[in-house]
């Protein structure tokens, strides 16, 4: 007997309803085996892990804060990967973005409520400072070939010094400095209240704040899509991903698409790192405890490729995504290991991501010899 | 393009199907008080968080059935800790010990009014936020003295956090007593940038055994400094637990808290209604710090001298924190015969202490 993977030659449109739903019934299915091993009740698991993510008065609330910057890194991903360049850097792009728009803010702010032009200018300073960061592992690529997935993810731990150096060692224009509690724990100089984002409450569920970043996501996401559905510069690196020797060809100027594929992706990163200074933490968090410790740079990878690169389906992973992560934390507790949290989520992305070779692909069970089946598995497409 | 919309709608239309079936299943049982912790790294990292989590247990042995406790480990600053903060209130939790620095924010305090909320090592009193802490400075100062008296040669290194006041102070206590029990000594630090990182910490021992530390002492969460030290045969000073299991052989002792009484007083107050905000600070006095029980290799003259000094603390008779004390420079910080205080005197004081005594070896900016 031989089993074969051969790619499908056309997707039907059910499977695309019909995996999906099975890969996610599936990674319950597998988790609540987990979870009875531990013993420990899966239903009102699933119950709590809803409730808390979605569903309960507030939880949408929380559930945003961390969608947005998912939303902003998983884009980053995705507008970079999906022509083949592996920026794995979001991370450090999004310090990077938060430093620069920090400093925006806390420059140009002042008393009275948010004010367009410290909140224009920390969206610019954001996308500025991801963009710089970006470029980098972007300009070693486009001349001298260096491999941007490590150049990239070594420039996150670089950010990530410079963050906690900002703060933590020395007495930067970040930090604050005035009053004694400053001298007890280092903290970021808290921004302006005229550079502070507004957000906007919607009367659901016990009000549910909305904040400018979200906003700012959804933008991002439009600007993503259409600069690659709807320009040349999309085709061009679409096709420069596909094959470097066609894009030579057909005469695309490698190096700058290259880059500017990068400083789109760092934009985007550094947008969100904005987004976590004006919308959420309102100080710049140099805290190795704090941003860094969570890692939406990273995260916001599996957003992208559960959303195959789609810009509009990135936007909405990561709101499954950051319900989830947000209702981790409600589930631990004594009886239940902060690190069975994890595995449940990790079933669950794995199975959404694993299922993907059904629609692709499909596997043929056949008793005939290996040089038949090979023959017949030949790639259609 | 059409297909992945599919995909999506139909996730959506999953999730939103499993959430409703499980929404009818909720139950109410009795109502006991609900008091939760939240910690920087796990509840069973050997040091930290453990120990906190120690208090947490005995809350939940006195008190019952009438309270139901509940713990939250691996949460970041910020954004994370303010989810949690959000799950608990809708859970009806009332009293929220915060276990870390910069966890609470005066925002986050605004937002619950009716949440008690109780911070260790911060100094952020509101009408609703209590700060807590102890003189964990006077046991380290005695387990210092055990560190100083096992060392044989002239280094002693030191695995330290942050540097911030809190880890400076500790760091300085360490050396005044290891010089006491062995003149000239020097502490060389080694920072992490880390409350509980195991491999960096690890990484921070080896290094400071290769620069010729024979003694290893730390301020921070992990025993990861104490089982690179048994593996090196090199005695070692713990911190927060007694974690002598890690290294049975290079265990000297270490300075250990019980935050179980303070929680357990605090829990009362607030279950009775009468918490007020405030700042506690523990002392050896009432039982908030000690020192953990001595290793193998402490020998009795060591155990009496360290005896000695204890009761001397207890009697206010002796103070490691007196002057004349001099930074790393020789500069004179502290004048003859005054003593420092926890939160007057600035950079003098405990909570703002950002020098080093003189003979540490290490920047006190990290």
């Amino acid at each position: 007997m031989h089993v074969a993977v051969e790619r499908r030659l056309r997707q039907p449109r059910w499977l695309a309803v019909v995996v999906p739903l099975g890969s996610i019934a599936f990674a319950f299915f597998v988790a609540a085996l987990v979870l009875l091993a531990t013993g420990i009740d899966p239903l009102s698991t699933y119950r709590q892990l809803f409730d808390a993510g979605f569903i309960q008065s507030g939880s949408l609330d929380q559930t945003l804060i961390t969608t947005t910057p998912l939303a902003f890194m998983g884009l980053a991903a995705a507008a970079a990967f999906r022509v083949k360049l592996y920026n794995i850097g979001a991370e450090g792009q999004m310090y990077m973005g938060a430093i620069f728009g920090s400093a925006a803010g806390l420059y140009l702010g002042g008393r009275g409520g948010a004010a367009p032009l410290p909140i224009a200018a920390m969206v610019v300073a954001g996308c500025a400072g991801g963009c710089v960061w970006a470029l980098i592992p972007g300009v070693l690529k486009a001349f001298f070939r260096t491999n941007e997935i490590l150049t990239s993810l070594l420039l996150n731990y670089v950010a990530g010094l410079i963050l906690t150096y900002l703060i933590f060692e020395s007495e930067s224009y970040w930090r604050e400095t005035k009053g004694f509690n400053a001298t007890v724990f280092p903290t970021g100089k808290p921004l302006p209240p005229s550079s502070v984002w507004p957000g906007w409450t919607l009367h659901a569920q016990g009000g549910v704040t909305v904040p400018l970043g979200a906003f700012l996501a959804v933008l991002a996401g439009v600007v993503v899509w259409g600069l690659h559905k709807r320009t040349r510069f999309g085709f061009e690196s679409q096709v420069l991903g596909d094959s470097e020797r066609a894009a030579r060809y057909a005469g695309v100027r490698i190096r700058r698409k290259i880059l500017a594929v990068m400083a789109l992706s760092g934009a985007v990163a550094g947008l969100g790192g904005a987004s976590q200074v004006g919308d959420f933490a309102h100080a710049l968090d140099g805290d190795p405890n704090g941003l860094q410790k969570i890692g939406y740079g990273y995260t916001g990878i599996v957003v992208a490729a559960l959303a195959r690169y789609n810009p509009f389906a990135t936007l909405l992973i990561a709101f499954l995504i950051g319900g989830l992560q947000n209702a981790g934390s409600t589930l631990q507790g004594p009886s239940f290991p902060a690190g069975l949290v994890g595995v449940l989520q990790g079933i669950i992305l794995f199975s959404a991501l694993g299922g993907e070779i059904l629609v692709r692909y499909r596997f043929r069970i056949s008793r005939r010899s290996k040089g038949e089946a090979a023959s017949a598995a030949e790639p259609a497409s | 393009m059409k297909r992945s919309r599919m995909v999506l709608a139909a996730l959506l239309a999953g999730v939103v199907a499993l959430a409703v079936a499980g929404a009818g299943l909720a139950s109410r049982g009795s109502t006991p008080f609900k008091v939760a912790w939240i910690y920087v790294g796990p509840h069973n990292d050997g040091g930290w968080s453990q120990a906190h989590d120690n208090g947490r247990l005995y809350v939940q042995k006195m008190l019952g059935s009438k309270v139901q406790t509940t713990y939250k480990e691996n949460i970041a600053v910020g954004a994370q800790f303010n989810q949690t903060v959000a799950s608990l209130a809708a859970q009806g939790y009332k009293l929220i010990f915060a276990t870390s620095y910069g966890y609470v924010t005066p925002t986050v305090a605004a937002k619950y009014p009716n949440v008690m909320f109780e911070q260790a090592t911060g100094t952020l009193v509101a009408k609703n936020v209590s700060e807590y802490f102890g003189s964990a400075e006077d046991t380290i100062f005695l387990s210092g003295m055990a560190a100083g008296a096992a060392a044989k040669c002239d280094t002693i290194g030191f695995v330290v956090a942050y540097p911030i006041p809190e880890v400076i102070r500790h760091a300085n206590a360490f050396t005044l007593g290891a010089q006491l029990m062995h003149p000239g000594v020097k502490v060389k630090l080694v920072w992490t940038n880390s409350w509980f990182d195991p491999a960096k910490e690890k990484k921070a021992a080896q290094s400071l055994v290769a620069a010729g530390a024979c003694v290893l002492g730390q301020n921070v969460d992990s025993p990861a400094t104490g089982q690179y030290a048994e593996s090196q045969g090199i005695p070692w000073v713990g911190y927060d637990s007694d974690s002598s299991k890690f290294a049975p052989k290079s265990w000297l002792t270490a300075s250990v808290y019980n935050w179980g009484i303070y929680y357990l007083k605090r829990v009362k107050e607030a279950m009775a209604g009468t918490w007020k905000p405030g700042f506690y600070y523990g002392s050896i006095n009432d039982g908030f710090t000690k020192l953990a029980p001595y290793g193998p290799s402490v020998t009795a003259a060591t155990k009496a001298k360290i005896a000695k000094y204890e009761k001397m603390i207890e009697n206010h008779t002796f103070y490691e924190f007196t002057g004349p004390l001099h930074d790393q420079s020789g500069k004179l910080r502290v004048a003859k015969g005054v003593k420092m205080q926890v939160l007057k005197g600035g950079t003098n004081s405990l909570y703002g202490m950002n020098w080093l005594v003189q003979g540490v070896i290490g920047s006190p900016k990290g």
